[in-house]
């Protein structure tokens, strides 16, 4: 607590300013070899041939790797939760997204593998591709994973993520007017300033030291350990230092396959992805498209919301299922709705695979929410400051999975926004807390809320 | 082939059209300027080329023969930083700090050249230079103080200097 309204100075800021943070690509190991990937040139195939012999014959060329060479082939990023894999580490039968890492070569230098991933003979019979997730549900859609064109593993087996939540349809039934509304955000690339980079050192010990850009050392360290099925103890890996992350360096890119040509080579190996290759094959943020209808009264309540998202998870799953997961515990943004009806797939499509991005799962449906929530005022001819308050979240009320609110900051942020904005809200407004609901703002659709909140 | 880096008189083995950021990064081991982009496009790797900022990774290495190249490297030690150095840690510039090199050399030689605390100016200045991090504005703040000659108290930040815990902290 000392440290608040204080000066702290930052720990690396010197070393920042003076040039002498060491970054992943500032590491130096004598002999180091460079690493260059043969990634799919299509986006969806499936791999009818493929041949690195000449590639291995190449003067300078110490490894090349392919699914061949990996342990375990598959295993998924959220594995250690018990969520079935879904991804080859290298491409084995099928390309699904273009980009995708078939095989990767490490060399003296980078022209040598360059040369040597221009020298792998591979061959594909092309399929048709999906990019738009409103057409994974069509009959005809051609069908690009191996788990048909959506996630189909959520508890129980179900297909989606479902929110049920009080009695929607009564909601609807007793409504003023439905308000209706389509969000779709588009796919983000993070762009860090340092793009995926590692380099694994293999030690006289027998351990890998692993250099890495990653923003969770653990995953990388677990998902590199399963891969490779080695125990934890032969891994090292040394992060902390990362150029720009956002949540693109969260999936372990480039560390496994590193480690698999240090393995092979028995020398230290760097991949630094090129800027091209950052903006065509790492994972971005996901695209989404998401229906809202709320039941609203003539004065700003929302009695009720239906809602179906889907969210685009490129072409494999990764952290997908949990992005998702975490959208539907917020899929009522910063308000209180307590009658809801919530579905939620995540989409398989022929795009990179999409990950984590400051606010994994939320910026969406708070993009969506908020300018849903203005469009109620607009159409209602409310003030669009006084619907949120109304329905702001506050102390004993309960989010859509059922938390219940001890510490919600909707109204004390409104307040300040409307402060900021220099608007003059109503005294009635001016005055609101985030206290627990009483008197007017205890309509009678919250009262059975406020009274049961384990049953909502 | 000859270069002055940072004040010391270097002799470059690689070809005359290796690109600067690699002579620096690979032969000589000076890591300051980074590859962002290698195409031109982020400022990361900017070097000053006879007090003027460079994009190290599109300048081929025998354009510089004979000239004074400086690097952030150049620009001051944590026990003696330069005016925009302590700038840029006073205002909190750097984030990740892979652009702040690039960032303080181009802001360096701004105010070098007579560079006033006008915003837009120091906009039109670093406009190169990408921070995908988004502090532009405690980057141009930090512009700004070192172009006023502000003066910081470093003594709490620079014995802080390579702590991992609040220690300075009073």
């Amino acid at each position: 607590v000392k440290a608040v309204g204080a000066r702290v100075p930052r720990y690396d800021g010197i070393e920042h300013v003076t040039g002498r943070t060491v970054f992943v690509d500032d590491v130096r190991a004598t002999g180091t070899l460079c690493a260059k990937a043969l990634r799919s040139p299509v986006h969806h195939a499936a791999i009818t041939g493929l041949d690195t012999t000449k590639a291995e014959q190449l003067p300078g060329v110490r490894a090349v790797i392919t699914w061949k060479d990996v342990p375990l082939l598959e295993y998924g990023h959220l594995s250690a939760l018990g969520i079935p894999a879904d991804e080859p580490l290298l491409a084995k039968d099928d390309v699904r997204y273009k980009g995708q890492p078939i095989a990767v070569v490490a060399a003296e230098d980078d022209a040598t593998a360059l040369a040597a991933v221009d020298a792998i003979e591979v061959s594909f019979e092309e399929r048709p591709t999906l990019f738009d997730i409103r057409r994974a549900f069509d009959a005809d859609a051609p069908t690009i994973h191996q788990w048909g064109n959506w996630y189909p593993h959520f508890e129980n087996e179900m297909d989606r993520r479902q929110i049920r939540k009080g009695d929607v349809e009564a909601a609807f039934d007793r409504a003023d007017m439905i308000v209706q509304g389509v969000y779709r955000p588009a796919a983000i690339e993070h762009a860090p300033l340092e793009t995926q980079v590692c380099l694994v050192v293999p030690e006289a010990s027998g351990r890998l030291t692993i250099h890495s850009c990653t923003q969770a050392l653990y995953f990388s360290l677990g998902v590199v350990a399963a891969h490779l099925q080695l125990p934890l103890n032969k891994l090292k890996v040394v992060g902390g230092t990362v150029g720009g992350g956002f949540g693109g360096k969260v999936d372990t890119a480039t560390e496994t396959m590193c480690s698999l040509l240090a393995l092979k080579s028995g020398r230290p190996v760097k991949w630094r992805w090129t800027r091209e290759e950052e903006f065509l094959c790492s994972s971005t943020r996901a695209p989404w498209h998401m229906e809202i209808a709320d039941a609203v009264t003539k004065d700003g309540w929302i009695l009720g919301r239906k809602m179906l998202t889907l969210h685009d998870s490129g072409a494999y799953a990764r952290f997908s299922p949990y992005g998702l997961t975490k959208h539907s515990f917020h899929h009522t943004g910063a308000y209180t709705i307590p009658n809801l009806e919530f579905d939620g797939y995540v989409v398989f499509t022929n795009r990179v695979p999409t990950t984590a991005m400051r606010g994994f799962g939320v910026t969406s449906v708070s993009f969506a929410t908020e300018t849903h929530l203005s469009r109620i005022a607009d159409l209602l001819d409310l003030d669009p400051y006084e619907v949120r308050l109304k329905n702001a979240n506050r102390i004993g009320d309960t989010s859509p999975n059922r938390i219940v609110y001890t510490d919600p900051s909707t109204v004390p942020v409104v307040k300040a926004l409307a402060d900021g904005m220099d608007v003059t809200l109503a005294p009635a407004y001016a005055a609101m807390t985030r206290d627990q609901r009483s008197g007017d703002l205890l309509p009678e659709h919250l009262v059975d809320q406020l009274a049961n909140p384990e049953d909502h | 082939m000859n270069v002055t880096v940072n004040g010391v008189g270097r002799t470059v083995e690689s070809g005359p059209l290796t690109s600067l950021l690699d002579v620096l990064r690979e032969e000589l081991g000076i890591t300051g300027p980074k590859a962002g982009c290698e195409q031109g496009g982020c400022g990361a790797c900017t070097v000053l080329v006879d007090g003027e900022p460079r994009r190290s990774c599109l300048t081929p290495v025998a354009h510089v023969e004979g000239a004074e190249v400086t690097t952030v490297e150049g620009l001051g030690t944590p026990e003696h930083l330069a005016p925009v150095q302590q700038a840029f840690t006073h205002h909190y510039a750097a984030q990740c700090g892979f652009c702040t090199s690039g960032m303080m050399l181009a802001a360096h030689a701004y105010v070098e050249a007579g560079g006033t605390d006008d915003h837009e100016a120091i906009q039109a200045a670093l406009g190169g230079h990408v921070c995908r991090c988004t502090g532009y504005v405690k980057i141009i703040d930090a512009v700004a103080a070192t172009a006023r000659g502000d003066s910081f108290d470093m003594t709490v930040t620079a014995a802080s200097a390579g702590m991992t815990n609040l220690g300075g902290v009073q």
